[in-house]
């Protein structure tokens, strides 16, 4: 049997054995997209929805982000990063432990739909997601094979923790992590002088909208009001000039700093396509670095932000 | 300081007499404090400011004792105060005068490394901030030429022809502080002190000093060179009866050596080789352990001997001659040589006691007992600090705060009599009213209106928004310029002040008693530094000092127009103790607190009270322990105010500071207003030197017990090998227990009183019989106990066989092995804490990693908690003797009763809120909260709590969501004065 | 460039850097007149959004300063501080802005000597940075509109 199917037999077995015995009132998962190559959310509350339920190369969105605030027991599907993201939240109150169950998902990595469409731009109809290590996808007149490592997400090639471990049940067998990210081109950007780095991060945000669609599919965006919206004072102008922008994105890689998990929803979600984790990735190599830190790898961590050290090292400061 | 602040805060009325012109004494003067390295002024500055405002503190500087008469409760204090020669109430700190001085004088304050005028002040941070006339200096005063500085005074304060006054008033008790000397080591010859690079510890403490005459950079005095060698010389002038006569340890100089020398490595950037010389490295106190490990591993080193020869080697430097370990003689080149000087009474300390009949010991130090650490010997006396023996900054507030308590057992019913109280009207409602600014801008008279265009400020000013006032004032400060600003406040019913003018550090207060005066919240008010910012630092470019003068004005109005009147209430406080522990610590914090009124109840977890104590034979002065804990208990037991809770503990606590409710293992819930843990610690069971394997081999307090029960065991035993730092000073234990030196050594002179033909040996590592615990070392040497040091790297061994022990150790001195047979061994064990985490979870307290609990600060608050209501003392804190014990246990007892003094406790101000549709109850702020003033409620969102927030904005700085916002310093605040700055 | 008067906004805690200021006064070491301070009662209580204000507005520079390590006056603000300011100086270095632009220090209430030194310091090194044209609102005339 293939993996994928075999996952999402064992995720609706578990879901209805977690409803049946009032382990979960709900069991949040994904449930196959009306267009291909994509997955909604679902949140399963009887038998029958649970044969809704599916695994596939597009779970991308993170459902840890429907979690804060949820009353009742729930269970959630979660790959490594979703599970990391969850773990977190638990540890920033916004679950309680005794109320989540995690069905984990040893994950081998979710597909970009912008690099499949760049392999293969005629109209997509159908995904066959029978093989392990390739989809084939389909259309009028045609069918081609891609093979899944080539079109994976670029968070999911250096993701280290693809097994949630902590999960409380694994649906399918542990798999390894791939290499962990080096930040080698945030290194080299970090080589360049200055008024190239500030081009690079000015290029980047070029397009953007605001629409805010990647806080909005973030899971560690669960405040009730966002510093976007304050107005007194106003962090934030309503202005198109691009300091505005910036001061965003800025204001959000801070507010995610030794939080994100690196699960790329919200790349997933920009409809540009800006590679928004960029600001991230600096502050997640910056908390590596200086604190040694990686959040969601157990239940205990104290995130970076909460505790110090006396002997912190900060050379910087005169 | 501490004792007065406790006293006034305590509902008495304190006289301050000081003899020189602004109080702050020898801390004044550190550069840096051990071991944490804390910025000395920084930390005391907070405290003089606060004597210096204290409204129940009168402070009579330049004043002298004359006599004090009667008895307690009704002495009365006859001073002499000397001629300042200036008009405190008029001289408004600018300097002017200094600036024009032409006669330079040694400068004290700098160890006379540098020149100050025959005006001055004492430092730039004195309290208070006036100048004064050096008369036997100024040429006026002296010859009648000059006068300059009256010349050039804008507030006319100089009075030449003030003279000295003397007064009288009536006190209930006295307490003495007043301090030492260093040690002058002028009078040896070996060290060549007048040599130029040969220096005491206190001047070069100024070297470091930012403030000194070299502004913090170590040079060679001799021709100002960087030094590559120095050299520290420890002991000069203590533990010397040749040539000192002071025979005991100065107690603080191995610390401040090592001090010194880490922070000089630091200043040259490691390019300093720091050598120290020294007998017995005395670093007792609570992480001083650590330090001196920190110090090793930092490259300093120490070498064991004590230094027979200083020569000097011109041009500069010196060569150290001195016998190293192995009996080696050696000669040694430094550029530097500091000599570590001790603490000595001076004379004049010396003719007070004699004058006010206070006995003191053969040092001159004021005679105590260990049972009442701060009373002297004649009734309604009490004392703290190095008067009655060398000690540090943490042990002289400790006994400031017990000489508080001590001072006032006698006092209760004068409690609150004769202390004064603020009446200020009920503050105007503001609310909703749009802002209605006035602006002051003060001339100082020309301090700031010689640089700044005043009216050019005054004129911008008018043009800003919500402004409706604006003038310029002479001095703002001044009687006169506070009334018109009321009057102008009611006039032009402006509802918002800004005063541009000097510090908010300095003047704030003031301003805002103003405010207050008028009817508007004090909060109202903001302040444009346009001094010293200003004036003062860009006198060479007035143009831009104007512009500056006028961004900063109108960032203060833009704050101001956003500020809104900040509400202070009012909760009660329940005047009642809970004391977690029945030891020495516990019982006389509870009887301490008696004996001022409050009521208290004492937790023991065991079946009896008296803790540790109940397994000591005798003090190291002599006195019968088991005695004193019988007269203790006997106390407890007839004392209304205490009541006992034996085997129990604390299950649960609610609430904070006015109003903890504490549940009880045995179920009794206890409302207190205040918590004083003191929970003491254990001696550590030993695993080596073959304890509990042969029962000739027990601890300090077994032999103790053995000892009291007279038992064969330890009465017929003839040869006894003690044995120092079981368990203490090793890695997983880096701390020094403390005690244990003079107990052995104290141990080993009754044994050898006991029985002369005793043969006693004492295996250590440093001696550690600080401050005249001395004596009882050379007393034990001189009836022969032997002592012989081993290192941690060769420990002795203790082997048995056919039931004989033996002893075996490498003695340094001759370099060979010896071998002991004892019958009985002694080990000196560790004392360990209790390490009491869930209890300090509880009450939100924290333990640091040796598990002992860690004080709000480690100089100048050793018996506070950063929580409010929380007090620590005993051996809970860190290991201590007993007149340790009992002096902190009465100084938790002092603090305690600044809070149940109070019916009502005033709390808000500037104080964080949450706005809690904002809150995701993340916890940030919670975790960030550095005084546990922040929690989660039963919605999950976080509340503040604001007797126990201390404003710090951390909160508010951390939340994702800006949910938190400082009171005073809002968001919207901030932004209006960013947004003027630009 | 060499007529070019930087604008600087300076941050100081009131009870260590704001006191060195106020000292550097009392001992008349003049430095040059290019920042203005907004005062905090701890450099705990710096938003990291205060900073990106500044810079919005058109400062040319900003300075942080507060007490040193283990000195500060609520006992671990500056320790907490210190977390923000390592994450905010790499955020800005990494995006270009000029390292010079953004100082931090730890100046205590007795070190005048030291605040003169870092004030003059911190007025060259902004001003061999130039006017910061790259890392501001276009549009300058923002007014207290956008604050209260």
């Amino acid at each position: 049997m293939p993996a994928l199917t075999d996952i999402t037999n064992k995720i609706r077995e578990s879901a209805k054995k977690l409803l049946a015995s009032g382990q979960a009132e709900v069991v949040i998962g994904y449930r196959q997209g009306t267009i291909p190559m994509t997955t909604s959310p679902f949140f399963a509350r009887t038998a029958d929805e649970c044969d809704l339920l599916v695994w596939s190369n597009f779970a991308r969105i993170n459902l840890a982000n429907y979690l804060p605030g949820r009353a009742g027991k729930v269970a959630m599907v979660a790959k490594g990063c979703d599970a990391r993201s969850a773990i977190g939240q638990v540890t920033e109150n916004q679950i309680l432990k005794d109320n989540l169950y995690i069905i984990g998902v040893p994950c081998t990595g979710m597909i970009d739909t912008n690099l499949v469409v760049a392999k293969e731009a005629r109209p997509i109809r159908e995904v066959v997601e029978t093989a392990d290590d390739s989809i084939t996808v389909k259309g009028q007149g045609f069918s081609t094979d891609i093979k899944k490592d080539e079109v994976l997400r670029r968070n999911c090639k250096t993701c280290v923790n693809r097994t949630p471990k902590l999960a409380n049940e694994l649906v399918g067998q542990e798999v390894n992590g791939a290499a962990a990210d080096d930040f080698a081109d945030i290194k080299a950007l970090l080589a360049k002088t200055p008024a190239e780095r500030m081009g690079y991060f000015k290029d980047l945000i070029k397009d953007c909208l605001r629409c805010y669609a990647c806080r909005n599919a973030c899971p560690l965006c669960y405040c009730p009001v966002c510093f976007v919206d304050e107005t007194r004072p106003q962090w934030l102008g309503k202005s198109t000039d691009p300091m505005d922008t910036m001061t965003f994105h800025l204001l959000r890689g801070l507010h995610c700093a030794g939080r994100c998990t690196s699960c790329g929803a919200c790349e997933t979600a920009c409809p540009v396509n800006i590679k928004v984790r960029e600001f991230n990735r600096v502050m997640e190599l910056t908390v590596q670095n200086n604190w040694n830190y990686e959040p969601g790898l157990s239940w205990d961590q104290k995130p970076p932000l909460t505790m110090f050290q006396t002997d912190d090292a900060a050379d910087f400061i005169k | 300081m501490q004792a007065a602040l406790d006293l006034a805060n305590a509902g008495y009325y304190v006289y301050m007499v000081e003899k020189s012109l602004a109080i702050g004494g020898r801390m004044s003067q550190l550069d840096k404090t051990f071991p944490t390295n804390d910025c000395s002024m920084c930390i005391i500055s907070p405290k003089l400011v606060e004597v210096g405002r204290h409204i129940n503190i009168e402070l009579l500087t330049l004043t002298d004792i004359l006599s004090i008469t009667g008895s307690e409760g009704n002495f009365t204090v006859n001073v002499r105060k000397n001629p300042r020669y200036i008009d405190m109430s008029k001289c408004i700190a600018c300097g002017e005068c200094t600036k024009k001085c032409p006669r330079k004088v040694d400068n004290a304050y700098n160890e006379n490394l540098d020149k100050r005028k025959a005006i001055y002040v004492q430092y730039a941070q004195a309290v208070p901030l006036k100048y004064g006339i050096d008369a036997s200096e100024c040429m006026y005063l002296t010859k009648k030429k000059c006068g300059s500085c009256k010349k050039v005074c804008p507030a006319d304060a100089i009075n030449y022809d003030d003279k000295p006054e003397d007064a009288s008033f009536k006190v209930g008790s006295v307490v003495l502080a007043p301090g030492f000397a260093p040690f002058k080591p002028s009078e040896f010859e070996t060290y060549r002190y007048d040599t130029k690079d040969v220096i005491t510890a206190l001047e070069f403490e100024r070297y470091l000093g930012a403030t000194g005459p070299t502004m913090g950079e170590v040079v060679r005095p001799s021709d100002g060179a960087h030094p590559h060698k120095m050299a520290f010389l420890q002991c000069v002038g203590s533990r010397d009866i040749n040539r000192a006569d002071n025979g005991y340890c100065s107690s603080v100089c191995c610390m401040y050596a090592i001090k010194e020398a880490l922070i000089a490595k630091e200043h040259s950037g490691g390019k300093l080789d720091v050598t120290i010389f020294y007998m017995d490295i005395r670093t007792f106190g609570k992480d001083f352990e650590r330090y001196y490990e920190k110090a090793k591993a930092a490259g300093i080193k120490f070498v064991r001997s004590r230094v027979h020869t200083v020569k000097p080697e011109p041009p500069a430097g010196v060569k150290i001659g001195y016998v190293s370990d192995g009996g080696v003689s050696a000669e040694e080149f430094f550029d530097l040589a500091v000599l570590s000087h001790g603490l000595v009474i001076t004379p004049e300390t010396k003719e007070m006691s004699a004058n006010l009949g206070i006995q003191t010991d053969g040092y001159n130090f004021a005679r105590t007992s260990t049972f009442s650490p701060v009373a002297l010997s004649r009734p309604g006396f009490y004392a703290c600090g190095v008067y009655t023996g060398p000690k540090d900054i943490p042990t002289s507030v400790m006994e400031a705060s017990a000489a508080a308590a001590a001072a006032t057992s006698k006092l209760t019913p004068a409690r609150s009599t004769l202390t004064k109280v603020i009446n200020i009207p009920a503050p105007v409602d503001v609310t909703g009213e749009p802002p209605r600014v006035g602006v002051f801008v003060c001339r100082c008279g020309i301090n700031i209106a010689s640089v700044i265009d005043v009216e050019k400020v005054v004129e911008f000013a008018k043009t800003l928004p919500f402004v409706e006032y604006a003038a310029v004032t002479m001095f703002a400060c001044s009687q006169d310029s506070q009334e018109k600003i009321v009057s102008l406040i009611k006039e032009f019913r402006l509802n918002r002040i800004v005063v541009s003018a000097c510090s908010p550090r300095t003047h704030e207060p003031l301003f805002q008693e103003t405010l207050a005066a008028a009817g508007l919240n004090k909060y109202l008010y903001e302040m444009a530094n346009i001094r010293n910012h200003d004036s003062w630092v860009h006198a060479n470019n007035p143009a831009e000092a104007t512009r500056k003068a006028m961004d900063m004005t109108e960032m203060a109005v833009a704050k101001a127009a956003l500020l809104v009147p900040l509400k202070e209430n009012v909760i009660d406080v329940d005047p009642t103790a809970l004391v977690i522990g029945g030891g020495v610590a516990g019982l006389n914090a509870a009887m301490s607190l008696s004996s001022q009124g409050f009521k208290s109840v004492v937790v023991e977890k065991d079946d009896k009270i008296g803790g540790q104590a109940n397994r000591i034979l005798s003090t190291v002065k002599g006195e019968n322990v088991a005695k004193y804990i019988e007269g203790l208990k006997a106390k407890i037991a007839d004392d209304p105010n205490i009541s006992l809770a034996l085997q129990a503990e604390v299950d649960s606590v609610e609430g904070y500071v006015g109003n903890f409710e504490t549940t009880l293992s045995n179920g009794d819930k206890v409302k207190h207003g205040v918590t004083i843990i003191a929970t003491g610690a254990k001696e550590y069971k030993p695993t080596e030197y073959l304890y509990g394997q042969n029962p000739q081999v027990v601890t300090q307090l077994e032999l103790d017990e053995l000892l009291k029960a007279n038992d064969p065991k330890a009465i017929d035993s003839n040869t006894f090998v003690f044995i120092q730092c079981v368990g203490s000073r090793e890695p997983g234990r880096m701390y020094c227990s403390k005690v244990c030196c003079a107990h052995t050594v104290h141990a080993a002179v009754e044994l050898k009183k006991l029985k002369p033909e005793a043969r006693i040996f004492v295996l250590y590592r440093d001696i550690r019989t600080y401050a005249q615990k001395e004596d009882l070392y050379k007393e034990a040497r001189g009836l022969g106990v032997i002592f012989v040091r081993y290192s941690i790297d060769d420990k002795p061994k203790v082997t048995e066989s056919g039931g004989k022990l033996a002893v075996q150790i490498l003695d340094p001195v001759s370099g060979r092995k010896l071998l002991i047979n004892p019958d009985l061994v002694v080990l000196a064990a560790a004392i360990v804490s209790g390490r009491e985490n869930e209890l300090a979870m509880k009450y939100k307290v924290p333990l640091d990693e040796d598990g002992w609990f860690f004080e709000a600060h480690q100089k100048l608050r050793p018996v506070d908690f950063a929580t409010d209501g929380m007090f620590l003392a005993g051996l809970a804190h860190y290991p201590k003797p007993m007149d340790e014990v009992i002096a902190q246990a009465q100084a938790a007892a002092a603090r305690a009763v600044t809070v149940l003094t109070q019916p009502k406790m005033t709390v808000g101000g500037i104080v964080a809120e949450i706005n809690q549709t904002k809150c995701s109850g993340c916890g940030v702020c919670v975790s960030v909260c550095p005084f546990s003033a922040i929690s989660l409620d039963e919605k999950g969102k976080s509340v503040v709590n604001e007797a126990m927030c201390k404003g710090c904005g951390n909160c508010a700085s951390s939340c994702r969501s800006d949910a938190p916002s400082l009171r005073g310093f809002t968001n919207a605040g901030l932004f209006a004065q960013i947004a003027s700055a630009l | 460039m060499s007529d070019f008067e930087p604008r600087i906004v300076a941050f100081f805690c009131n009870w260590c850097t704001y006191g060195a200021a106020d000292l550097a006064g009392v001992s008349r070491l003049d430095y040059p007149p290019n920042f203005r301070v907004v005062r905090l009662p701890c450099t705990g209580r710096l938003n990291p959004k205060f900073i990106m204000e500044a810079f919005k507005r058109g400062a040319d520079g900003v300075w942080v300063s507060g007490c040193h390590p283990g000195d500060c006056h609520y006992i671990a603000g500056n320790y907490h501080a210190r977390r923000k300011f390592v994450l905010m100086h790499q955020l800005l270095e990494s995006i270009g802005v000029e390292p010079d632009r953004l100082r931090f220090s730890w100046i205590s209430s007795a070190e005048a000597n030291k605040f003169q030194a870092m004030a003059r310091d911190v007025v060259e090194h902004v001003k061999a940075c130039g006017p910061n044209t790259t890392f501001r609102k276009e549009d300058l005339k923002l007014g207290l509109a956008e604050v209260a």
